[in-house]
């Protein structure tokens, strides 16, 4: 089993259909993206049009609007998300009365499907029907509109994916931390740390390669989040990400072309960002020891 | 009294060939970061990328995109040297 040519030989299925329905298709997006190709222009075929693409992608302030909602809803859930998911991970790591049952519920919303998510909430807060704008309004005096106001739409969004992602967070974190050698934390605590200190000093940099693989993915979920926010608010002001304003120049306005160089960029924000955080955690700063 | 066999401590493993190969890759450069070869391209394409879009928005009326190719080739060149 140690053989290379037996290694490669197991993967090659997997790497076949990696390459015709992974690589393939973005070698395509690639190319789309340096033509012009509208379907409805007097010219329905393939236009090569070098960088006009991307020198219209840069000056459209509704990309780039999109572009800094995208950045605020991800980092609001995603920050949420691993803050609720460590804490629910530390309370299932030790025993109460009802564990299991709660940790049941607790998984639930993982298994509802986005587009299902989206109409849940989206029953829970439309005006006049829902539940969360009538008793918003009856205790507090609060308008809850989320189609008239953007804030609302967007925190609404962020709370309906904490929801819907916890659960995942916090299996992945109970995972990391019940992986944790039991040896290293007594120690630190018979050496006198104090609780923070051995989650500062301990457990954290064990949970380090959960933690980046679990945000990693949850970065690439956020960018390209499209159903459950389409199906909660239709796209209206507040929660048009660049998920969202793909689909809407790709599908309704048929502009292909333009559409694939914004799938580009928002792929190389995403490489980009999820660089960084490799960077940033993974440890190979300078100065810190692996 | 029957004494206690005492299990031999675990060798610590030394790296394997490969492993050492691996490890000596990686290089301290000016980047604040250790990196291997893939690394300082994967860094020169993504500065590469991201000089050719801040040019198209900020910089094209006063000169051509060319001059954003040979400065991110310079740039992706040195760091992959140097980084």
């Amino acid at each position: 089993m140690r053989n290379p040519r037996t290694g490669w030989l197991l993967l090659s299925p997997t790497l076949i259909i990696l390459l015709i329905f992974g690589f393939a298709p973005f070698l395509y997006v690639l190319f789309v993206g340096f033509n012009q190709w509208n379907v409805f222009s007097a010219d329905d075929g393939l236009v090569f049009n070098g960088l006009d693409n991307f020198r219209r992608l840069v000056f459209d302030d509704d990309f780039l609007h999109s572009v800094g909602l995208t950045t605020r809803f991800a980092i609001f859930a995603i920050g949420s998300q691993v803050v609720l998911g460590f804490i629910l991970a530390q309370m299932l790591t030790r025993n109460f009365p009802g564990k299991s049952l709660f940790r049941i519920i607790h998984t639930l919303p993982l298994m509802v499907a986005p587009i299902a998510v989206g109409a849940i909430w989206r029953l829970l807060v439309i005006p006049g029907f829902g539940p969360v704008p009538f008793f918003l309004d009856r205790w507090f005096d609060l308008t809850y509109q989320i189609g008239s106001y953007p804030d609302q739409a967007l925190w609404t969004s962020v709370i309906m994916d904490v929801w819907h992602w916890t659960p995942f967070v916090t299996l992945t974190m109970l995972a990391g931390l019940s992986a944790i050698p039991r040896e290293p934390v007594e120690q630190a605590k018979v050496d006198g740390a104090s609780r923070f200190q051995v989650f500062w000093y301990v457990t954290l940099p064990f949970l380090r390669p959960v933690l980046l693989t679990t945000v990693f993915i949850r970065i690439m979920d956020a960018i390209r989040t499209v159903d459950e926010v389409w199906m909660l608010a239709g796209g209206g002001p507040g929660t048009r990400f660049t998920g969202i304003y793909i689909w809407r120049v790709v599908f309704p306005r048929t502009d292909y072309g333009y559409g694939s160089s914004i799938s580009l960029i928002t792929l190389y924000l995403t490489i980009v960002l999820c660089w960084l955080l490799f960077i940033a955690i993974s440890g190979r700063r300078k100065g810190e020891v692996e | 009294m029957e004494k206690r066999q005492v299990p031999p401590s675990p060798q610590p493993q030394l790296p394997t060939k490969r492993e050492g190969e691996l490890r000596s890759r990686a290089r301290e450069g000016f980047l604040p970061f250790y990196t291997n070869a893939f690394d300082r391209v994967f860094i020169g394409a993504v500065i590469l990328i991201g000089i050719h879009l801040l040019w198209l928005r900020f910089m094209e009326p006063a000169l051509p995109i060319e001059a954003a190719t040979v400065i991110s080739l310079a740039v992706g060149y040195y760091v992959v040297r140097r980084g």
